[in-house]
């Protein structure tokens, strides 16, 4: 098998899970899709440095990760651009998820400063180990326990704080 | 043991060594506080997992494919670099180390002019990543720690021209040193070199059998590495021939 058919077969069908955190990362469809895209892309013409047989997904959170950060490194070395008003659609809340009081804890993700979110996106919408994230992220174990933990405590206290 | 929250976490998560959960269950038992966090992490962990995934518009997958199949390499895609580095490889032969110090030039300032430096291995001591270059076959005549006020801090190996080259960083203060080492010999037998390129100061030089150059942004600077490396390889290395080295100072 050819090194593009490998590709389509192992990394392709990860697009979903991808975009998933792509959107809670840039809490915006329209990023969220160019990010995925240029992961992909990166992740083709890397392709031929991935180890196979080793974790698919956790190589391409890598990827994504680094991606993403780049573009937030672009977005401060261009001034202004954090006050402008997001554009693009924004992530639409399900009805029935509106109803069942999701709508709140999703509006607290998305406000979780940077290092939390993706900490905890990682690991409660992706369940990727504390291995995986450490590596993804570029951190000691110790600091991802640490994120998910105050990442969750804060979003806890919004929930919390929404609620009374 | 006494409330440690974030071990809390790590025991929900099953992110703990077994030493560490053992002693988390073993506080469990007896602790209402951190038994409630855990039952809110879990539920907390439910209620994300549940949460709906956005759909991106329609066809956006096919777009990615398209993406994709537009970044599959052509015929002529993978033919241009190799005639490049064919006629490169010409170059190395005509013996131009003008093109070898252009090249080694824009290395330098493409590596330095990213956010890190994109080395594979850090240290400091010359002798840690002369052993990791060894290992990864491309054994390096011996270099110096520091040189001119800049300090070794890393290396990579990285594709100039038809070959692969070593690359070591050097830093100190605002100045950067690139050293490059190009395994096995290359046909620069006249290969002295002073002049610029890419608006630095460049010398080629040969020692001891091997090939050197510097580049700089100071053709003082360049002196003074010229000199810096002369007596290394002359303490360091009786017999240094067969293998080329270039150092790009800026």
């Amino acid at each position: 098998m050819d090194l593009t058919a490998r590709f389509e077969k192992e990394a392709l069908p990860q697009w979903r899970s991808l975009f998933r955190t792509a959107c809670r990362l840039t809490r915006n469809v329209d990023d969220a899709e160019d990010l995925v895209q240029e992961t992909m892309l990166r992740a083709y013409r890397a392709f031929n440095r991935y180890e196979p047989g080793t974790n698919i997904r956790a190589w391409l959170y890598t990827i994504l990760h680094r991606v993403h950060q780049d573009g937030l490194r672009k977005k401060r070395r261009t001034p202004g651009l954090d006050e402008l008003p997001e554009e693009g659609i924004p992530v639409p809340p399900p009805q029935a998820f509106v109803a069942a009081g999701g709508e709140d804890l999703s509006r607290a993700l998305d406000k979780l400063a940077e290092p939390f979110r993706s900490a905890v996106v990682m690991r409660d919408l992706e369940e990727l180990s504390y291995q995986d994230i450490a590596r993804i992220l570029e951190v000691p174990i110790g600091t991802v326990m640490s994120r998910i933990h105050r990442g969750r405590a804060q979003l806890r206290e919004s929930l919390v704080g929404g609620a009374s | 043991m006494t409330c440690n929250p974030e071990l809390i976490t790590g025991y929900v998560d099953d992110g703990l060594e077994p030493a560490q959960r053992t002693e988390v269950e073993a506080h469990l038992v007896t602790c209402a506080i951190c038994l409630e966090q855990v039952a809110a992490e879990r539920a907390l962990h439910a209620r994300l997992m549940a949460l709906p995934s956005p759909e991106p518009r329609r066809g956006f997958e096919n777009e990615l494919r398209r993406t994709l199949h537009r970044a599959r390499p052509s015929p002529l895609r993978v033919l241009l670099p190799i005639a490049a580095v064919l006629a490169l490889a010409v170059l190395w032969g005509l013996r131009m180390p003008r093109v070898l110090a252009w090249e080694l030039a824009r290395d330098h300032r493409s590596c330095f002019s990213h956010d890190s430096l994109p080395a594979e291995v850090w240290s400091d001591h010359g002798e840690v990543v002369g052993a990791w270059l060894e290992a990864h076959g491309v054994p390096a005549p011996p270099f110096p720690d520091s040189a001119s006020g800049l300090s070794l801090v890393g290396a990579r190996r990285c594709p100039i021209l038809d070959r692969t080259v070593v690359h070591l960083y050097y830093t100190g203060g605002d100045r950067t040193v690139s050293l490059f080492v190009v395994p096995g010999a290359v046909q620069l037998s006249d290969a002295h070199f002073r002049g610029t390129a890419r608006r630095q100061a460049v010398r080629i030089f040969r020692v001891a059998g091997a090939t050197v150059g510097v580049v700089g942004e100071h053709a003082e600077d360049v002196a003074e590495f010229e000199r810096s490396y002369r007596s290394t390889q002359a303490r360091l290395t009786p017999q240094a021939g067969g293998l080329t080295a270039v150092a790009a100072l800026w």
